[in-house]
């Protein structure tokens, strides 16, 4: 048989009433707060996957953000070139039908007004803002790209966004590869970070072990920051006179204007071919177009499924099961009632109240 | 006749101590660290009388308290892991604080909305306003960074002032010890024990326990030595060692701090104990300042070192977002009327990771002027963007522990190891306060005053002295009777 003291037994009941007392407090915050985890050591693991989610989501936010944008811009784009296309049709419907030598030059007159029309509308096509931004100048986005004469004076940028992490889009066409019949359409997906070769080429980033050069690599993209070597001047080159005076939309229409005032069919005749091609170049930039915005909203559905998910994920880490704690604080309550109760008990009595 | 006077007399001294050393337990039932005592007696020594071996009453010997050593030591060492797991929690629990993101803003949320806002950049290089929302996050970067290392440096120095106290009352109560070691001493030559002394000993070597691990022993001399774990003796009888703080600058200290706290005895300076001590409340300090603050302080700086200069070698790179006159030659000038037109920083330039969570700031160029943040990689190119973009993709850089760790995932790992620190700490400490509660209650089992007990023992003593009273009073009967028969 054990034998009990004074001491040790309001020890043994003032822990009791302690423990259970705690547990409650826990509880009660837990309810109040209507979070299990309010701070990290409550469930270290969870709580750094709620932050990565956390930051995951304002990531997304931001490249929804982006993908809105990036479809305004091609939106206008397309837009733009949906226009150019019909004011290339309507001049090369003017110029089969201007294209014979027999000719009313009452009519050609009125044609040639009409193309200095088209002309004109051709330019604000090509001049077109959002906001302050000129769409087809390239880089040089505070510039108006053209002139009346089609001289270009942008240059051959192409913006690109993020809209999902490590996807990169282009987001506008510049003046040179819409506007000049020459250029070669072909369409080379530059990447933003091709003159970063410091960077870690997330592209490429499926491998778990990250190669030894990639190592230095890092350790040189840190460094360069501190060595302060890192000053690099890049020769931007101008776009030359020669390549201004190169055959462009608007050359084409000025030609097809003078032809029509020097009644010049040879030279409207040879300016079908042009149109065909320019028209058959405008639509493929389209379907380009298309096909960028397709995978934009495809991302932004994945996106915002993602977003979702995601704070579902997060309520589930950090949120408190009410029902649980309901039953969980019923339970701690009768524990404590109990343990109180005990204590009347047996804290108050001795072998004196009996001893009369 | 006289001998059984003798005899009734004997009885009735010994039932009054023991009643006394009953209402002693009783008085004495809620003193902190009491052991209850215990009259010792045994029969007197017997004669050799009228050719009878006699007995000759009852003989007290000593007042002994009811004590175990051994529970005492599990107690102790109970103490000291209790006060190490406590503590621990404590100063921990602090340092999480810091981190804490769950219903408020913290660094991890800043440093996303630092990068999102060079995407944003990305989406409108040419945009003075968006310019100056990544200057204003950068700010934010900047000044959290900075609460972050210097709340960390503020636990640090506290738990110093803490320490500086806390060797203050150990002193003291080292003090106490050798102080009581010499009046139990004195006391205790004629063999007798001085419990309530020892009690009041137990009590003290307790409160040092709190301190750090340390041991009890008798020397051959059988005086009352403490030693500490791992450090050696510190109080032999009478005397004791002192121990003494001090401030050492940065080289000298472990936790990489100037004016930081170091721990030596007085009287032996030159040895140094600062993280000898194992167990209780000083090595629990010292491991929480030299550890688990110094790796979260120096990953801060780490963070800021690599931020500071990934950023800065991409900024760099770029050209400002102004028109820039071209010489005829159509080379570029070096400078315009607002300064450089590239090289430019976004930090100021760090030279080493030290301390660089407290020193990192914005560069002087990008505080100026707004046209002085970068986006475009060729001079004239409002539109270009690919410097924001590379910027925004440090965030994706795993720049960390040989390759393996984002900028996002270095600071989630500090994070996380606080945080598996911290409820490490508070479940140690709730499972030693559980142990240390079951020691107290075994002590308290063994020597603590029980009223029952105590109650039942005051009947049995009354007893036994109404019992030597009446053997008095018919010894004084029997001698009325034998001068009865005189007179007659």
């Amino acid at each position: 048989m054990t034998r009990v003291s004074e001491n040790s037994q309001s020890n043994a009941l003032q822990y009791a009433i302690n423990l259970a007392k705690s547990k409650m407090e826990d509880l009660q915050l837990k309810g109040s707060t209507l979070k299990k985890v309010r701070r990290p050591s409550d469930d270290p693991i969870g709580n750094i996957e709620a932050l990565n989610i956390q930051a995951k989501n304002s990531d997304n936010e931001q490249y929804m953000k982006n993908s809105n944008y990036a479809m305004l811009q091609l939106s206008s784009t397309e837009a733009a070139l949906e226009q150019l296309t019909e004011i290339v049709m309507v001049a090369k419907e003017r110029a089969i039908a201007q294209s014979s030598d027999i000719y009313n030059p009452e009519i050609r007159k009125n044609v040639a007004n009409e193309i200095r029309e088209l002309l004109n509308q051709t330019l604000s096509i090509a001049n077109k803002r959002i906001g302050n931004r000129y769409i087809f100048s390239g880089f040089s986005t505070l510039k108006a790209p053209f002139d009346i004469k089609g001289n270009y004076f942008g240059d051959e940028g192409h913006m690109t966004l993020e809209v999902s992490k490590d996807f990169f889009t282009p987001i506008n066409l510049n003046g040179k590869e819409v506007f000049y019949t020459s250029e070669n359409s072909d369409y080379r997906n530059e990447h933003p970070l091709d003159e970063f070769p410091d960077l870690y080429d997330t592209r490429n980033f499926l491998y778990r072990n990250i190669p030894k050069d990639q190592l230095e690599k890092n350790q040189a993209f840190i460094d360069r920051g501190r060595l302060n070597n890192s000053i690099y001047k890049k020769n931007t080159k101008p776009i030359d006179a020669d390549f201004r005076r190169k055959d462009n939309i608007f050359q084409q229409l000025n030609t097809f204007i003078a032809a029509l005032e020097n009644n010049d069919a040879n030279t409207i005749q040879s300016l079908l071919e042009k149109f065909d091609n320019t028209a058959s170049r405008l639509v493929t930039l389209r379907t380009r177009i298309g096909s960028i915005t397709r995978n934009i909203e495809t991302s932004k559905d994945i996106l915002e499924s993602q977003v979702i998910s995601n704070k579902e994920r997060r309520s589930y880490l950090i949120d408190s099961d009410i029902a649980e704690l309901y039953a969980d604080m019923i339970k701690q309550e009768s524990i404590l009632k109990t343990a109180y109760k005990t204590g009347n008990n047996t804290i108050n009595q001795t072998l004196l109240d009996f001893l009369r | 006749m006289s001998n059984l006077l003798n005899i009734g007399l004997t009885g009735l001294k010994a039932s009054k101590v023991s009643l006394k050393t009953t209402g002693h337990n009783l008085a004495n039932v809620n003193t902190e660290g009491f052991s209850r005592q215990r009259l010792l007696q045994t029969t007197n020594n017997p004669v050799l009388k009228e050719g009878l071996v006699q007995g000759t009453g009852t003989r007290t010997v000593n007042i002994k308290r009811v004590h175990d050593e051994n529970a005492e030591k599990n107690l102790r060492d109970a103490t000291s892991k209790y006060n190490f797991h406590n503590e621990r929690r404590f100063s921990l629990n602090r340092v999480e604080d810091i981190f804490n993101e769950v219903d408020r803003e913290g660094l991890n949320q800043i440093l996303t909305r630092f990068f999102n806002s060079f995407r944003e950049l990305a989406v409108q290089p040419e945009n003075v306003t968006v310019r100056s929302v990544v200057r204003d996050n950068a700010v934010m970067v900047v000044e959290d960074i900075h609460r972050i290392r210097q709340t960390l440096n503020e636990i640090s120095s506290q738990i110093d002032k803490k320490t500086e106290s806390l060797v203050e009352e150990i002193n003291q109560t080292m003090d106490q010890i050798a102080e009581l070691n010499q009046k139990i001493q004195i006391l205790e030559v004629s063999n007798q024990e001085t419990g309530d002394y020892r009690d009041m000993r137990d009590i003290a070597v307790k409160r040092l326990a709190e301190s750090f691990d340390l041991a009890t022993y008798r020397d051959n001399n059988g005086q009352f030595n403490v030693a500490i774990k791992n450090v050696g003796t510190i109080i032999s009888g009478p005397k004791f060692q002192k121990l003494q703080t001090s401030r050492v600058n940065r080289q000298e200290s472990l936790n990489d701090t100037a004016n930081s706290l170091s721990i030596t005895f007085r009287e032996r300076p030159e040895q140094n104990l600062t993280s000898k001590f194992r167990g209780g409340k000083l090595s629990s300090l010292m491991k929480t300042r030299n550890e688990d603050i110094l790796r979260l302080q120096n990953s801060m700086d780490e963070i800021a070192f690599n931020l500071v200069n990934t950023v800065n070698g991409l900024h760099e790179r770029g050209y400002v977002n102004r028109d820039i006159q071209v010489r005829e030659d159509g080379s570029l000038p070096n400078e315009d009327q607002k300064g450089k037109i590239t090289g430019i920083k976004f930090f100021r330039h760090l030279e080493d990771p030290k301390d660089a969570a407290m020193l990192i700031e914005l560069d002087e160029d990008v505080l100026a002027d707004l046209t002085n943040i970068v986006t475009a990689l060729e001079p004239n190119s409002p539109g270009d963007n690919r410097v924001s973009i590379a910027i925004s993709k440090i965030q994706h850089q795993k720049l960390f522990d040989q390759g393996t760790a984002t900028l996002e995932e270095k600071y989630l790992q500090s994070i996380a190891d606080i945080g598996l620190q911290t409820s490490k700490a508070i479940m140690d400490s709730e499972q030693a306060e559980g142990i240390l509660n079951q020691q107290k209650t075994v002590r308290e089992r063994i020597s603590g005053v029980s009223i029952d007990e105590e109650t039942a023992n005051m009947v049995r003593y009354q007893h036994a002295y109404e019992a030597s009273a009446k053997i008095l009073n018919t010894a004084d009967q029997m001698f009325h009777t034998v001068i009865g028969l005189l007179k007659r």
